[in-house]
């Protein structure tokens, strides 16, 4: 859908280095001989510094080629570049729309907002809650008042506040 | 606190003028009086006072002046006016006291007026960009004040050996810098003055007034470091100073911030205990950060640091820890103390520049230092945005660094440290005050005046004032969190790690340890948003519907009460102030009535499908009888807070339906029975508290005896009940925000209906329960002896308090009835006693309905109705409407939910006796 930039040479090196540090029983140095190397998800979501995120599968999910959570390094640099701050507006917001998404049908509907709220919330707040929340997001952001935010809706929603995308990078 | 240190602020000012001026006032203490003197004057005691309030007095009458007319404020910013007012004023004092009077002095300036400004902007910083631009904020302040003050220090001194600056000027290197240094830190005051009028986007903003407040630290250093080098002599420094200097650099500002870390950590740990004296909150946060401005100022540390510091971190715990009133004194009480030390010191700086003593004018010196102020600004800003551009998320461009160059105003804090300069160690100490009042008068109007055009022309980007949506809040987090996982997953500690860290910490030891236990709900901050869109939404709508009940004739005396209500609640809510940047400048921006209408208006234009929240105020809206929103408000709000199983969530769902809805829905049984079964337990210990309280003859008073229907009571209507409630099982702000409304009103109201009913006997009938389960549990139905009462009565409880009250009734009385109550014979005091739920006391209860209660109780829907209808035909009764919310007034018998206890008791029992 959207081309994915392309990464500096230096800072791909660096994120493979990462990626085989990630594992480096399966990831070999010469990585050019197997390129089809996955570095499973359960890897990535017991490192410590994220066993708190609550995203952290459902990133991974997004950018696994499958949807799976096992990442290729291309995954990886993929999410990487995504993120950084060369990736174009659009761009992030359909990753954004993605992770959102979280049964993949294409709209962000009132189950997939449950999900993140209860994500968010870390299970504090009653399902009724949840339900209550979704529903005033849902009412605030739906511009075709189907129930469901589509891409466009959301794009529309994300543009409208200021900064918002712009802060949406890393950089190293 | 500055109220009462103020009468200090004058006392030099005003000793010199007591020497000066010998008040020719008659009947002055000099000659003792004969006897008894009938009139005495006694300026003299009340003179330094007397001349403060009447300097302020002036200011704050000349800023009247200048906003009656909005076109000039809106094309000149008031330092400016003030300013010329200043000069204006200090030319009068010359020509009169024929020596120039009540100038700026260093000593009021640095203790008194300075710290209320630090505070108010460190306490109402937007922590989250604050934080999110600290590394710039820390370059421009730390670099580039280092890289001005030698700069042009440097530079002047050049221009001094190249011939340019007359020979009189006896000026060393250090001199220059030490002026340099003086002159270079942007300043917070005058920074604040223009840039709240010029709206700015908030990055460029924070930026600008970030680094005026933490080169504090920067200046203060440089100040005392040449300072004391120009007082040794230059060829007395060692080399071991210099480092002694850089060495002090780091000691005057993490001291600095440390203390006002401390401070802020005490403050907040201070205001947990508060909760029972409530009237102190505001004055222990003025106290505790005063004491940490004089504090750092004792060890010569950064006070302004200090006191940033002691705001930016106490506020998420004090606004949490203090009740909504002391949230509102602190946030117009600072904001008052800080417009009007502003407003002084303008006046002031205007009035010390009529001083012709000071002034030692050299033309290149002067316009040499304008230049060079100018230009090294300039030039510095330009290369650390370079610099810091490489490693921002966020690039500042070009026009932003115009901008930020040109806001590099100096003000008042370069004028007080350059009046204290020795001129026996600084020969040409006046050259140098002459040079700085032009270079602040020349930031202060010439760029004050022109920035706004200016920022106009390039058109930088404003602030945009939008509204806090639910969205913003729920995609910044996970956006947070989604970065903060990318960061982790590739191996990269950046900002978002750090600020995941933080968050945790805070919220695992600091929230814990800081915040009171009602306050640190674990309540999640999205659902904290979305209570508060809900509220104001409600808010406006009401405010609305408010308009539209005033202009049929009732009277709104409780708005403003019930919109802090709703608010209190709101705002308890607001837990995690912390990174919510934006929503708390909403909430110290707004004026409120007129946003919340127009947001009322979005919302009516943008959202056509009725949510939930809508549609529990579009309910309220309708009703005429506006205490019912109040009440159903308060009820839904602290009932978010009480429990969760799932039969709460149904009623709480049945509360977003309207009054009719509700109605007819609460009919059905299951309700009546989650109700019941829902949360008897608090309840049941705050109605024995207030037995015990107020029903001083009952002893056997405890027990209700109607389970059912006094948790309704609570549940639905009462915001008393509610509040106590809270407060006995957790401690809750609310009790002494409301309670005060309540029972004045109240009383009011016993007093009227004791007129109105005429006759005692017209006793408040056992349906009246509603309004407060106290009320219910002591005047519980057995009292009443008047059969059409008890028809009114019953219809409008149906209204009011349909499903549980029913339960409770049928109950009650099938008990009862199996039990054959006897007529009413006993005595009346009895009677009122809260009866036992054991059905062998029931009949001991006197029942004296001379016709069978049942039909009354039985709510049939159609009586159920009429009821309803008539309490909405009733409107034009206004006064009864707004206060006794919950009945209809036909209810002759008027409770108000707070209505006292003991009013109550006595009223009934003349009656009774009767």
């Amino acid at each position: 859908m959207f081309g994915v930039p392309e990464l500096d040479e230096g800072v791909q090196k660096g994120l493979f280095y990462r990626y085989q540090d990630l594992a480096p029983q399966l990831v070999p140095l010469d990585y050019t001989s197997c390129p089809d190397v996955k570095v499973p998800y359960e890897l990535i979501g017991s490192m410590p510094e994220l066993k708190d995120n609550p995203f952290r599968q459902r990133i991974a999910q997004v950018f696994s080629d499958d949807g799976d959570g096992h990442m290729t390094l291309d995954n990886f640099l993929d999410m990487f570049s995504v993120m950084s701050e060369m990736a174009p507006r659009d761009l992030k917001a359909y990753y954004a729309f993605k992770i959102y998404d979280f049964n993949d049908d294409g709209y962000i509907c009132a189950w997939d907002l449950e999900q993140t709220v209860t994500k968010l919330t870390r299970g504090e707040l009653s399902a009724e809650e949840v339900s209550l929340v979704c529903e005033k997001v849902l009412g605030e952001a739906d511009g075709d008042h189907d129930g469901r935010l589509s891409l466009e809706d959301f794009q529309n929603m994300i543009l409208r506040a200021p900064d918002f995308l712009s802060t949406f990078h890393i950089r190293i | 606190m500055l109220c009462a240190a103020l009468p200090l602020l004058w006392l030099p000012l005003a000793g010199a003028a007591a020497t000066e001026e010998p008040t020719p006032e008659p009947g002055s203490p000099g000659e003792p009086p004969p006897g008894l003197a009938l009139f005495r004057w006694q300026w003299h005691e009340v003179e330094a006072p007397y001349l403060v309030a009447l300097w302020i007095l002036v200011a704050s009458l000349a800023k009247i002046v200048f906003h009656l007319s909005r076109k000039v404020t809106s094309l000149v910013p008031e330092s400016c006016l003030l300013i010329l007012l200043g000069l204006v004023l200090g030319g009068i004092v010359l020509a009169v006291a024929k020596k120039a009077e009540y100038q700026l002095e260093p000593g009021t300036f640095f203790l008194f007026l300075l710290p209320p400004i630090v505070l108010d902007s460190g306490y109402f910083m937007p922590s989250r960009l604050f934080f999110d631009n600290l590394g710039a904020i820390l370059t421009y302040a730390v670099v580039g004040t280092l890289w001005n003050a030698f700069t042009t220090g440097a530079a002047l001194w050049g221009l001094q050996q190249a011939g340019l600056v007359a020979p009189r000027v006896q000026a060393s290197l250090l001199d220059f810098l030490l002026f340099g240094s003086l002159i270079s830190a942007v300043d917070p005051v005058a920074v604040l003055a223009v840039f709240e009028e010029v709206h700015v986007n908030d990055t460029l903003f924070i930026i600008v007034f970030g680094e005026s407040l933490l080169n504090d630290a920067v200046t203060v250093v440089l100040y005392k470091v040449c300072n004391s080098f120009v007082e040794m002599g230059s060829a007395n420094v060692q080399a071991t100073d210099y480092l002694k200097g850089v060495a002090s650099l780091f000691v005057v500002s993490l001291g600095g911030a440390a203390v006002g870390l401390v401070f802020a950590f005490l403050l907040a740990l201070t205001t947990r205990f508060t909760k029972r004296v409530r009237i102190i909150e505001p004055l222990l946060v003025f106290l505790l950060a005063y004491a940490a401005y004089l504090t750092a100022e004792m060890a010569s540390l950064s006070a302004i640091l200090a006191v940033t510091m002691c705001g930016l971190g106490c506020k998420k715990y004090v606004e949490a820890n203090i009740s909504h009133k002391s949230r509102t004194a602190v946030k117009y009480t600072m904001k008052t103390l800080a417009s009007c030390a502003e407003t002084v010191i303008f006046m002031l700086l205007g009035i010390s520049a009529v001083d012709s003593s000071k002034w030692a004018w050299d033309s290149g010196l002067v316009l040499g230092t304008l230049f060079f102020i100018l230009f090294f600004r300039a030039l510095g800003v330009v290369l650390q945005t370079w610099v810091l551009n490489q490693f921002r998320l966020v690039p500042l461009d070009k026009i932003d660094q115009v901008v930020m160059s040109y806001g590099g105003l100096r003000g008042a804090v370069a004028f007080a440290l350059v009046i204290l300069l020795d001129k026996t160690k600084v020969p040409a100490k006046d050259y140098f005050v002459a040079t700085t009042i032009v270079v602040v008068f020349f930031t202060v109007i010439v760029q004050g005046l022109t920035i706004k055009p200016l920022v106009k022309w390039l058109k930088v980007k404003r602030s945009e004032h939008h509204k806090p949506t639910l969205n913003q809040e729920l995609h910044e987090h996970t956006f947070d969190h989604i970065l903060a996982a990318v960061e982790d997953v590739v191996g990269h500690h950046g900002y978002h790690y750090w600020r995941d860290r933080w968050e945790q910490f805070d919220k695992k030891y600091l929230s814990q340890l800081l915040m009171r236990r009602s306050a640190y709900r674990i309540r999640d901050q999205i659902w904290d948003v979305y209570y508060r869109l809900n509220i104001r939404d409600a808010i406006s709508f009401v405010d609305q519907g408010g308009h539209i009940l005033s202009s049929t004739g009732l009277t709104l005396p409780s708005m403003p009460s019930r919109n802090s209500m709703a608010e209190t609640s709101v705002t308890n809510l607001l837990r995690e102030s912390g990174s919510g940047a934006c929503l708390d400048l909403q909430v110290i921006d707004t004026v409120r009535s007129g946003r919340d209408r127009e947001d009322a208006v979005m919302h009516h234009l943008l959202c056509g499908g009725l949510y939930k929240p809508r549609r529990r105020v579009v309910c309220l809206n309708q009703d005429p009888n506006k205490a019912h929103i109040l009440h159903l408000y308060k009820a839904s709000c602290s009932r978010h807070f009480i429990s969760e199983d799932a039969q709460e969530r149904q009623d709480k769902e049945v509360f977003q339906q309207n009054m009719k809805r509700r109605l007819e829905s609460f009919k059905s049984t299951k309700h009546n029975i989650c109700f019941t079964k829902s949360k008897p337990r608090p309840r049941k210990t705050s109605r024995k508290k207030k037995d015990g309280l107020a029903n001083t003859e009952a002893t056997n008073g405890k027990p209700p005896r109607n389970l059912s229907v006094q948790d309704t009571a609570a549940v639905i209507l009462t915001v008393e009940s509610e509040e106590e409630e809270e407060s006995d099982s957790s401690e809750t702000e609310k009790e002494d925000d409301e309670g005060i409304i309540f029972v004045a009103r109240a009383t009011s109201e016993v007093l009227q209906e004791v007129k109105v009913s005429g006759s005692l006997e017209v006793c408040p009938s056992p349906r009246i329960i509603p309004p407060s389960p106290t009320c219910a549990e002591k005047e519980l139905p057995w009292k009443s002896g008047q059969g059409d009462l008890a028809v009114y009565v019953s219809s409008e409880t149906t209204k009011i308090v349909p499903v549980d009250m029913q339960t409770g009734w049928n109950q009650s009385i099938s008990s009862l009835e199996s039990l054959a109550s006897p007529p009413c014979t006993q005595a009346p005091t009895v009677t009122r006693l809260p009866p036992c739920p054991l059905a062998a006391e029931e009949p001991q209860h006197p029942f004296n309905l001379p016709y069978d209660p049942r039909p009354s109780f039985a709510f049939p829907p159609s009586l159920a109705k009429a009821g309803r209808s008539r309490s909405e035909s009733s409107a034009d009764i206004p006064q009864q409407q707004e206060l006794q919310p919950l009945m209809g007034y036909e209810d002759r018998t008027h409770l108000s939910p707070g209505t006292a206890n003991s009013h109550w008791c006595i009223q009934f029992n003349k009656g009774s006796r009767l």
